[in-house]
């Protein structure tokens, strides 16, 4: 047996976009096993939110739960609450939602490919992404007037209309951008060196991936078909804004790559069909109900499902308020996805699972 | 969401029985403090038609030792590790320590903490 090493990378290092530690046991440079700590930002935001905030407040403070998935989060929020207070939410409300959550999604999954290629070494793909990114992050600010953490979804609709500028705008952007993400398709499929590092590092075949119970991306890029909005059009109507679930085979870096690629493709098409065909209606539905019973949500944030559970008690304050964020289902295969990898793939595969520890730890 | 309540005697069984991994998806498990109780659950939804949330809950006194479930779901230690350290419960050979610090408050959403605090 070959003598073996134990590497630690985290919880600060150079490829890492966030705190997360992971320890390596390395026998010629091939993995042969890894422990991970994943907690070191837990913020006590569940607490917080059944203890210092009145139940309308709260969507205001799961949007800080995670910059990327903001929005994501506070939908999830209203939602549950929506449904303990009892209330519908007007149509236009529901597609501004959508509208959001697509437009995050998009700026989500570029900067996953663009962290992806820099850990890969393609520093010009990184600088590409990026600037594809930035556009995407110029309409959530038109939008939302935020480019992070919008406060878009509150409890009963949404704090802001679509102005007929902004509709124009992000067409505009969407036309311009079609031929751009070809061409990001197109580098992230056929680019040679990028293929070398991409390939076969951090895969997870369709069995484990449904032994583990993974969600996102990572899931659909093993061929497990598991996507929310693919599931349900009680709360939000992705099928009729044009959904169609995307999934890969080889549950490797380059499928995530590739299903994150063809996901931002669907994602545009749900954005240009919710515009064009925004329904007239109020943006809120007011109430004076006070939360009861008990009510769940599940909801696609860009890495996966998310899920809230909260109990009310028929007072402002909620009794309990549960988060479960999509990197939380994944730490297990992100664990095993490890094995058998070179060690000098781990930059690459981290940033190919798109890990949110702000999400995750709360 | 359905809900099924059972006992701490027969979740694991219960949760045996219904679980099949390509059938359903098991999500997170989640528990409150009640006061004089925890109710402990277990969220699983279908991966198809009818998607529907189902929750094993069970109520428990301060200091029941709960059944690991990790040997039928394996990626159930994430979830038992959260709650050992969020709520102080015992949860098989689970060690503490997975989501907080060793310095961090034991147990930060249960009620009556010994510092006399409540959330």
């Amino acid at each position: 047996m070959a003598k073996q090493y134990e590497i630690p990378v985290g919880a600060q290092h150079i490829s890492l976009l966030e705190p997360l530690h992971f320890k390596f046991t390395t026998e010629n440079e091939k993995i042969v096993d890894t422990s991970a700590n994943l907690f070191y930002v837990h913020r006590g935001i569940e607490k917080a939110c059944c203890s210092k905030f009145k139940f309308r407040q709260v969507s205001f403070v799961v949007g800080r739960v995670c910059g990327l998935c903001s929005v994501s989060h506070s939908t999830a929020y209203s939602q549950v609450a929506e449904k303990l207070i009892k209330i519908e939410v007007p149509a236009r409300a529901k597609f501004l939602r959508m509208l959001v959550i697509e437009l995050d999604r998009i700026h989500s999954h570029l900067l996953c490919l663009s962290h992806v290629a820099e850990n890969s070494g393609f520093e010009a793909l990184f600088m590409k992404t990026m600037r594809h990114r930035e556009a995407f992050m110029e309409l959530l600010e038109a939008v939302c007037g935020n480019r992070i953490q919008y406060d878009f979804s509150i409890v009963g609709g949404v704090a802001r209309d679509l102005k007929a500028k902004v509709a124009h705008m992000i067409l505009g952007r969407l036309r311009e951008f079609e031929p751009q993400l070809s061409e990001l398709d197109d580098i992230f499929r056929n680019n040679w060196s990028l293929g070398l590092k991409n390939k076969n590092a951090g895969a997870i075949g369709l069995a484990d991936a449904i032994r583990l119970n993974v969600v996102g991306p990572f899931a659909r890029a093993a061929g497990f078909a598991i996507d929310v909005r693919n599931e349900t059009e009680d709360l939000l109507p992705w099928k009729a804004a044009g959904f169609k679930i995307v999934t890969g085979t080889s549950g490797d870096a380059y499928a995530r790559n590739l299903v994150r690629l063809g996901e931002i493709g669907v994602s545009m098409r749900i954005i240009e069909n919710v515009v064009r065909g925004l329904p007239d209606s109020p943006l809120l539905t007011e109430t004076k109900a006070f939360p009861e019973g008990e009510a769940v949500v599940r909801i696609e944030a860009p890495r996966g499902e998310l899920f809230y559970y909260a109990k009310g008690n028929k007072t402002q304050i909620l009794e309990r308020l549960k988060i479960k964020a999509p990197t939380f289902s994944n730490i297990p295969a992100m664990v095993e996805g490890f094995k058998e990898n070179e060690y000098g793939s781990v930059p690459a595969i981290i940033a190919s699972y798109d890990p949110c520890l702000s999400c995750t730890a709360r | 969401m359905k809900r099924i309540d059972t006992s701490v005697e027969r979740i694991k069984g219960d949760i045996a029985d219904f679980y099949r991994p390509d059938k359903q998806h098991f999500i997170v498990m989640n528990a409150m403090d009640l006061g004089e109780k925890i109710e402990v659950q277990w969220f699983f939804n279908e991966y198809a038609e009818p998607y529907e949330t189902t929750a094993f809950c069970t109520q428990i006194s301060p200091g029941t030792e709960i059944p690991s479930i990790s040997d039928i779901i394996p990626s159930a230690w994430v979830a038992e590790a959260e709650l050992v350290d969020l709520l102080d419960l015992k949860i098989g050979n689970t060690a503490k320590g997975f989501v907080l610090e060793p310095d961090f408050a034991t147990g930060p959403l249960r009620k009556n903490r010994q510092d006399g605090k409540t959330i």
